[in-house]
């Protein structure tokens, strides 16, 4: 059973076509990698995939229940969490409640109270190494430590899926090794589909991905393992332009 | 061992200057006006926050929830003058209508309006008060622009005495607890689901959404629970206080604008900010209206665009981040 499943997704803004007839599936548990230079469609595709908008076309399961039309706060019940390409805290809020409306609002939604949300932002916000800026307004945090409060929020939610919009963006390489040894123990342990959507930071798809989908011009173009679909030459292509691969040899 | 009632303690600075006021109203000759206008505007800031406090939204047709309110009452006292016998039961009806009256306008109004964010949201209920009062002068509704007037009536239901005692004492302490009351509803929204999905959504919208909070749900909770505590606030300090209604002294934007502001110098969306912010509003006022009559809006103007600048959190905001993880933090929230 698919945890995940996109048919024939289209959307389009005006006469631009975002996303154009993508079809995806991921398993329970499973890493995938989205991948693809600026424009390609991947944030649209995740606001298809979380309600944010709804495709033109096209349809989508989450544990074989179609969800194309339903909105996103029914979503996060069903165990959909996500980061933002550019973290958006409840700036006035302290890390600690930040991360408890994740609790709060997310997979046990229906049987959790308020102290039990704060046990667990706790926990989290333990694990991911925030302990000590609980208390502190999520608004004065670092871009990288506001980066870390939006994971635990979203880990916080007990999602089944998680979808990660340029998670690792404006991380050093070490951060990163430590982000993605991180998120693969949770994985793990908590069974969590892992979308992760990436631009640039090749390192983290290449170290957890299991799967690589690489859009260009809102179509996917290659749907690969990840050492296969990064060495294919479309990829190339898309990253550097036609040609560049036989220039590179040349040169 | 975490004591039970903690959580609670933020409500005690605002008992304690509500008993404050009413012990320096009591005892010093001559203040029980300003202080029965400084129970109103901490009722009206205190209710007013629960919606603008919390949501972030701006309603600059809020006095129209007062408005109702205050006619929900008139209606009471006028309809059911006839049965004396039930006296004070009429005021309570008189409540109940009051509420009832306003949660309707007020379910109507967020249907449509809260689905517009922000500055859609505000530009859109600028009409409401005019709107209503144009609709109770044009149809001719409950007496249209003559108003009503209730004072016989209230004398007839109340007897002579006790409708004296309303008027001058009775009225102003309803209000006070009122405002007391809308402050243990604001804690109790604080601490439950809908205080962390209010903050959610007035923080980031879409990002609440995201997160599984029903934005729609939470702000028209809010709306209709501000709302309602507006209606008894006109019912009582309006209604009651002077027994008569015209549409155009109740529906009068003004009110609004002195809401927002108490609500924005003391702190948008904190438990203390209102009180805070209708003291220092209520007695600078009354100051400015004796030593610089007439310019007193126009330096409210500045100060609240000074506080916008400097310290957008208001004066309860500033003291809350200040004293966070300190004693006295745990009793300003």
């Amino acid at each position: 059973m698919s945890l995940l499943r996109l048919e024939n997704v289209t959307k389009r803004f005006g006469g631009l076509v975002a996303v154009d007839r993508v079809s995806l599936e991921i398993k329970k548990g499973e890493f995938l990698g989205i991948v693809g230079p600026n424009g390609s469609g991947k944030t649209t595709l995740f606001n298809v995939i979380n309600g944010v908008f709804y495709p033109d076309e096209g349809r989508v399961f989450f544990e074989e229940t179609d969800i194309t039309r339903m909105p996103p706060y029914k979503r996060a019940p069903l165990g959909i969490a996500r980061t933002f390409q550019i973290p958006r805290p409840f700036a006035s809020a302290t890390v600690r409640e930040n991360v408890a409306v994740g609790a709060m609002f997310g997979f046990q939604a229906k049987t959790i109270n308020v102290e039990q949300s704060l046990e667990i932002a706790d926990k989290v916000i333990e694990r991911i190494g925030l302990s000590s800026h609980g208390n502190k307004s999520a608004g004065v945090l670092t871009p990288v430590e506001k980066k870390l409060m939006e994971i635990a929020r979203a880990l916080a939610m007990k999602p089944k899926l998680l979808l990660m919009d340029e998670a690792m963006a404006g991380m050093h390489p070490g951060e990163i090794d430590n982000m993605v040894k991180f998120l693969r123990e949770v994985a793990q342990e908590e069974e969590i589909a892992i979308v992760a959507m990436v631009e640039h930071i090749m390192r983290a798809v290449v170290n957890m991905a299991e799967k690589v989908i690489v859009l260009d011009y809102g179509e996917k173009i290659v749907d690969a393992p990840t050492r296969e679909a990064l060495s294919d030459p479309r990829v190339v292509d898309v990253y550097l332009g036609k040609g560049a691969k036989e220039e590179n040899a040349e040169g | 061992m975490k004591n039970r009632l903690s959580p609670y303690y933020p409500l005690l600075p605002v008992f304690v200057a509500y008993f404050a006021l009413f012990l320096v109203g009591r005892n010093v000759e001559g203040t029980w006006q300003l202080v029965a206008t400084l129970l109103f505007y901490c009722a009206l800031g205190q209710a007013f926050n629960i919606f603008l406090g919390m949501t972030g939204y701006v309603d600059f047709g809020y006095v129209a929830f007062l408005g109702v309110g205050t006619y929900g009452m008139a209606i009471a006292i006028t309809g059911l003058a006839n049965f004396p016998q039930l006296g004070l039961g009429i005021v309570a009806i008189g409540f109940v209508l009051a509420i009832i009256m306003a949660t309707l306008l007020s379910t109507a109004v967020g249907a449509v309006a809260l689905r517009l964010r922000g500055a859609y949201f505000a530009i859109a209920t600028i009409g409401v008060n005019e709107g209503f009062r144009f609709l109770i002068e044009g149809a001719n509704l409950w007496n249209g622009s003559s108003g009503m007037i209730f004072t016989a009536q209230l004398n007839e239901i109340l007897g002579r005495d006790l409708a004296s005692r309303v008027m001058t004492l009775w009225a102003d302490i309803l209000v006070l607890f009122i405002g007391a009351l809308a402050a243990v509803v604001t804690l109790l929204y604080m601490k439950s689901k809908i205080g962390y999905a209010l903050t959610a959504l007035r923080e980031d919208e879409d990002a609440a959404k995201v997160m599984g909070i029903n934005v729609t749900k939470y702000k028209i909770t809010a709306f209709i629970t501000s709302a309602s505590f507006a209606g008894t606030v006109g019912a009582a300090a309006w209604a009651l206080k002077t027994p008569y209604v015209f549409p155009p002294e109740v529906f009068e934007i003004h009110y609004t604008i002195e809401a927002i502001i108490i609500v924005m110098l003391g702190g948008a969306g904190t438990l203390l900010g209102p009180l805070v912010g209708a003291l220092i509003y209520g007695v600078s006022k009354y100051y400015l209206s004796i030593f610089l009559p007439g310019v007193q809006l126009f330096i409210f103007a500045l100060v609240i665009i000074f506080v916008i600048v400097t310290f957008p959190e208001g004066v309860v905001g500033v003291i809350k981040r200040k004293t966070r993880n300190t004693a006295i933090g745990q009793y300003i929230i």
